[in-house]
């Protein structure tokens, strides 16, 4: 018990010292840059894909299904692979940078935001369909007018992607290297502080990382709950 | 669904008919060109079941409308008694209401057919009548395809009437043919038979309006007033057949003399059709009167029908 004790004084005197600063204010910039980019990029990748009943679509929408479950460690490598000094995209000198998290997490979470939208697009009521095809709308107002009605469902991909993003710690340390002041994140950073037994500064930086996901989520939830009101 | 034997004119005002599952809503499908077929009208189209999309009432009243249709669409709605609603979420209304503001958006735009696939179900029984009148006035000299269920309001709708069986059109013609006389027994189980005839109100007597449609002088259940032009449906069943020369005793206000034209049978009764002047009405009796009265074409006849079995509707 007096040891549990120790930690947690500990992580409240590391949490006083407010080093951990640059580490959140990392895992604030990549994480939200990832969801947003996911957000930018799987809208309309969903929409497409929920809209058509092609071959295509069908093919892209087993690909969705599947990136929702990639195993991040697996998406890391591969972006290893890419951005290795004698890779394709070697030259570009992204390996190890905050870009090369982004780029991994940008992966990670597109599947789930296009997945998601697509399901839900694909799932809209005939009668929806029906009434939607008589106000004979511009094809961009109607698109924005499907993407209206499953509201609930992009804000539901939005907050499963964060979730996906924030936690995740295999891709970022395999292409960002846990370098500290330029590539450490609160994930990473706990795994760091844990393999060199100072637990307190583990649990601290965990306890930074659930206040962050908390507030976000609070955020998240509020537009889901207005939502879902009759 | 087969277009066999559909055909239409601009501006017809064109009824279908048909029992459930018979392809009605596949057939006015076809016409608006959804799934993988071509347009046929260039149509305003109101679905089957109402929809309520995310936002107020007003919004969902204005979608898609241009300024003009979107004012056109709150005089609509004020019409329709929903003009209170609007500033309402769409979701939490009634399904009467939201059929409403879906009816009136769809009446407020400017295409040159009017689609509506059953506009009066979701609605109290009462006010079936005053919204089906708003709705053809609304539709104007537009031609327009409306499926319904009621025989009174497909007669304020349409002038022709399309009976629609099994995925095929089972008989098109006018209103009153088809009501008066349906081309098989499907078509006659389906619409019923009814006589249907046109004319005006010349005076008023509580409940009841005479009026005169050709030849005959009519009393009917109305609420139009004098000078009014009506549709008159006389229910084939309601009209009784008696050997000429008897005067039938009772509290049938309309009876007429005339003769016999044609007999027709009509699942397990015989649809007999009388003359009377320019003029004629069909009833529908059991072959046991027919033997009895020994009715056959060309004899003599005197027809009854109560006058609340009439129902005079005003366009």
């Amino acid at each position: 018990m007096s040891f549990l004790w120790e930690v947690v004084t500990e992580s409240l005197s590391f949490l006083a010292e407010a080093s951990f600063w640059p580490v959140l204010g990392l895992t604030l910039a990549v994480t939200l840059a990832a969801t947003t980019l996911a957000v930018v990029f799987g809208i309309p990748v969903g929409m497409w894909t929920g809209e058509r009943n092609t071959k295509p679509s069908r093919f892209l929408l087993v690909l969705l299904n599947t990136g929702m479950g990639m195993p991040p460690v697996l998406a890391g490598v591969l972006v290893l692979l890419l951005l290795w000094g004698s890779g394709p995209l070697g030259s570009w000198g992204l390996l190890f940078t905050p870009l090369a998290m982004v780029l991994v997490q940008f992966l990670l979470a597109l599947p789930i935001v296009a997945g998601v939208i697509a399901g839900a697009v694909r799932t809209l009521p005939t009668l929806a369909n029906e009434h939607i095809a008589s106000l004979r709308l511009s094809r961009k107002a109607e698109r924005r007018l499907k993407l209206a009605e499953v509201r609930p469902a992009v804000i539901t991909a939005v907050a499963a992607a964060f979730g996906r993003v924030v936690s995740e710690v295999g891709a970022v340390l395999i292409v960002g290297g846990n370098i500290k002041g330029e590539t450490r994140v609160l994930t990473t950073a706990i795994v760091q502080e844990s393999r060199q037994g100072n637990l307190g500064a583990a649990l601290g930086f965990g306890l930074i990382l659930l206040v962050f996901s908390l507030s976000i989520n609070v955020w998240l939830t509020r537009f889901q709950l207005r939502e879902s009101a009759p | 669904m087969t277009l066999d034997g559909f055909g239409f004119d601009s501006g017809d005002h064109l009824v279908i008919f048909g029992p459930n599952g018979a392809g009605k809503s596949s057939l006015l499908r076809r016409l608006i060109g959804f799934g993988d077929f071509d347009p046929i009208l260039n149509a305003a189209y109101l679905p089957q079941k109402p929809y309520a999309f995310r936002g107020t009432a007003e919004l969902n009243l204005t979608l898609g409308l241009t300024e003009t249709e979107a004012a056109r669409a709150m005089d609509l709605a004020d019409g329709l008694g929903v003009s209170g609603v609007l500033a309402s979420e769409a979701r939490v209304l009634s399904g009467g209401e939201l059929q409403r503001l879906n009816l009136a958006r769809v009446l407020a735009r400017s295409e040159e057919w009017v689609i509506l696939d059953e506009p009066l179900a979701p609605l109290d029984v009462r006010d079936r009548e005053r919204v089906a009148g708003l709705i053809a006035e609304a539709i104007g000299d537009r031609g327009s395809v409306i499926v319904t269920h009621h025989r009174e309001s497909a007669a304020i709708f349409g002038d022709k009437v399309v009976v629609v069986v099994d995925g095929a059109v089972a008989q098109q013609g006018p209103i009153r043919e088809v009501f008066s006389l349906p081309a098989s027994e499907v078509v006659a189980a389906v619409v019923g038979v009814s006589n249907v005839l046109s004319g005006e109100v010349q005076r008023r007597e509580g409940v009841l309006g005479l009026i005169l449609a050709g030849d005959l002088e009519i009393w009917a259940r109305t609420e139009c007033d004098v000078g009014d032009v009506v549709k008159l449906l006389i229910p084939a069943e309601s009209v009784t057949v008696f050997a000429s020369g008897g005067t039938p005793v009772g509290s049938a206000r309309n009876r007429w003399d005339g003769v016999i034209g044609e007999l027709r049978p009509a699942a397990s009764l015989v649809e007999v059709l009388v003359e009377i002047g320019r003029s004629s009405v069909v009833a529908l009796v059991t072959q046991g009167s027919v033997d009895g009265l020994g009715l056959a074409p060309s004899v003599g006849v005197t027809v009854a029908v109560k006058a609340s079995a009439v129902r005079a509707i005003g366009r």
